[in-house]
């Protein structure tokens, strides 16, 4: 159809000042606290933290024995009684029925099958929760799902899930993409991870499981990670016209043209006035009856 | 006779057969769809990033509203991702609870779909006897936690509150009316010649199609895989239940009218044995006021109604919030399998299809 035929759209008028201006000052809702962590399951995080909290705590009691020695030294040459012996702290046991899941060394057989198989493409396999764990090179993550798909041993059927998140308190990656493998015949689930940069772009899994065409989008949608050789690589769940990938963390919770007092932060009691007049001028009484 | 002319319509997205705001756009080719796009996101409210930004106690409120017709089954599968994330244990007699009250939220959710996907196609009259019996399982979510559809039941680390006083009195009645109640339905339609002729052999989905979609639920058990994450992967109490997994081969819509009829009576059936072996005990397991997470990820999937509704969640150490909070929800991905289903068959049978996945776009956009 020609386009003289259609009616010219009117001119996008300039967006409104006042209250809805991005402004994150004026606005304490919109205000961004980003991350200062990276909580990125590992074992080998959790075993070197581990290790450096075992030796913190013991240079902290070798402390305190050299700091009683030499309160035990002063006492005597000023023929005082002796300082108490400290006493090493005992870690506080909670009294509750929570057992966190540590990450775990891997004994499974796939995840160790896995890590025949691909070598040095695994960069670090473990199991927490009852989970598998296997994170792998970026690049190699196609072949990958080739070989879960494939291989006898493994034969992981289903792509159950596909997801991203995002880290920018990290210095290598800015992002984990998840994908969840189920095996209907064999009933196990295996979770494969790839780290990857701001502006990388991943092999898209359709090739291999046609499920994540739209998970691919939806993260493309929401984190704008880009797939390579996807289908149709468009925005899902948001208008085609969106600006920003919303759950980015540092996407702010409160959008454009919200309300900006909060009833929370609102401690002058303003929101509360106003209603109250309201009410006055409807003639209904909001005030509470006191309690005798 | 107009073999060159292809015809584009919008089916919705205000359309009483969308069940919601879903938008699908059709190519035709006379009365056939040669191409088939639904396009989605017309009800996304952000659940995912809201539920970043609160804590672990609150987040259950927002999964009664992605899947409104499932709340239960929503709020079970978010307590026992957290539960897996903190590793808690839970009483055996909450666990029997939450089971019981599952497997009504799966009658109910049965119900709404045989309700509408039966008035989708044309046959008025299941709509209202199927309402009927909805209303008892919402009358027992009433006197359980005391709303009937965003019921935010259970509680992570158990059950807020025991069951009420008389509350075994109504599950016995509506056991022994509910047998009754199904052979109604069926006899409207399971030999009905218009139900039949508008069921058999339209939308189509081979096992092989089904599994590469990541289609699941009754969907995938209609071609013949019988995989039910209940079996499969037990949680609650499903590993102590006995009951079967009903399969069929012909991958159309009426042998998921059949599955889904045969999945009622199993439900009945497991309500049954949580009545009578309901154990005694506490329903709480004691956890502290607040819960700090520490860095650990889990991805727990349930058996929900529609499928398998998976938790991504992500723990960050000393913080109450989730870190990263994803769905994988069930009707979310069974409707990537809608082109596959709809192309090469009639319009009119695209309503068919799209009640034959019951779909629910609350938890599609979420």
């Amino acid at each position: 159809m020609a386009d003289e035929t259609l009616p010219q759209p009117p001119e996008t008028p300039e967006a409104p000042a006042g209250p809805y201006v991005y402004d994150y000052a004026a606005s304490p809702q919109r205000q961004i606290v980003l991350p200062k962590t990276v909580p990125l399951p590992s074992l080998k995080t959790y075993q070197a933290e581990v290790k450096a909290a075992a030796a913190a705590d013991e240079a902290k009691w070798a402390k305190q024995l050299a700091d009683f020695e030499v309160a035990k030294a002063k006492a005597e040459a000023e023929g005082k009684d002796a300082p108490k012996p400290p006493v090493r702290a005992v870690p506080r046991k909670d009294d509750n029925d929570l057992k966190t899941p540590w990450p775990q060394e891997p004994k499974d057989a796939d995840l160790l099958h896995l890590q025949e198989v691909l070598g040095s493409k695994v960069e670090e396999i473990f199991e927490q929760a009852g989970e598998l764990t296997c994170q792998v090179s970026k690049d190699a993550i196609l072949e990958v799902l080739q070989l879960c798909r494939q291989d006898a041993k493994l034969n992981y059927e289903m792509l159950a899930d596909q997801s991203a998140t995002h880290y920018p308190a990290a210095k290598e990656f800015a992002f984990s993409v998840v994908y969840h493998l189920t095996s209907i015949s064999r009933r196990k689930r295996l979770r494969l991870r790839i780290l990857v940069p701001e502006g990388f772009i991943p092999e898209s899994a359709c090739a291999v499981y046609p499920s994540a065409n739209w998970m691919e989008r939806e993260i493309y949608d929401m984190l704008g990670i880009r797939f390579a050789n996807h289908p149709d690589m468009t925005r899902i769940l948001c208008p085609e016209d969106w600006e920003g990938y919303p759950l980015r963390k540092d996407y702010p919770v409160v959008g454009w043209g919200q309300r900006d007092i909060s009833f929370r932060e609102d401690r002058g009691g303003r929101l509360e006035l106003i209603a109250m007049q309201k009410a006055g001028q409807l003639g209904i009484n909001l005030k509470q009856p006191k309690a005798e | 006779m107009f073999k060159n002319e292809e015809m584009e319509i919008n089916l919705g997205p205000q359309h009483p057969s969308t069940h919601g705001v879903l938008r699908v756009k059709l190519r035709l080719d006379g009365e056939t769809i040669t191409h088939c796009r639904p396009m989605i996101g017309y009800l996304h409210r952000g659940v995912e990033k809201i539920c970043e930004n609160q804590t672990f106690f609150q987040g259950q409120v927002w999964t009664d509203r992605m899947d409104y017709c499932s709340a239960v089954a929503n709020n079970l599968g978010w307590a026992e991702a957290n539960e897996k994330l903190f590793g808690i244990t839970v009483p055996r007699r909450a666990q029997y609870i939450r089971t019981m009250l599952n497997e009504f939220n799966r009658l109910a959710s049965h119900l709404i779909w045989l309700a509408t996907h039966a008035l989708d196609i044309g046959a008025m009259t299941v709509f209202l006897y199927a309402f009927r019996e909805r209303e008892d399982i919402l009358d027992m979510n009433e006197a359980f936690c005391g709303s009937r559809l965003t019921t935010t039941a259970f509680r992570i680390g158990g059950l807020r509150e025991d069951l009420p006083p008389g509350f075994e009195k109504l599950v016995k009645k509506f056991l022994a009316k509910f047998p009754t109640c199904l052979e109604e339905y069926e006899n409207l339609l399971s030999e009905n010649r218009i139900w039949k002729k508008r069921t058999i052999g339209v939308a189509k989905l081979s096992a092989e199609d089904a599994i590469a979609l990541g289609v699941t639920g009754p969907v995938l058990r209609a071609a013949g895989v019988p995989y039910d994450i209940r079996k499969a992967f037990p949680y609650a109490a499903y590993a102590e239940m006995d009951f079967e997994v009903p399969t069929k081969t012909e991958a159309d819509t009426y042998a998921r009218y059949l599955v889904r009829m045969e999945e009622m009576r199993q439900s009945a059936r497991i309500i049954q044995q949580c009545m009578d072996g309901m154990p005694e005990g506490p329903v709480m397991a004691k956890i502290p006021k607040i819960l700090k997470a520490e860095v650990n990820e889990v991805y727990h999937a349930t058996e929900a109604p529609k499928g398998e509704l998976g938790y991504y969640l992500v723990g960050e150490k000393g913080s109450g919030n989730p870190y990263r909070f994803h769905v994988r929800a069930p009707g979310f991905i069974n409707l990537q399998s809608l082109p596959k289903m709809a192309e090469g068959g009639l319009i009119a049978d695209i309503v068919a299809a799209i009640g034959t996945l019951d779909i629910v776009l609350g938890e599609i956009d979420r």
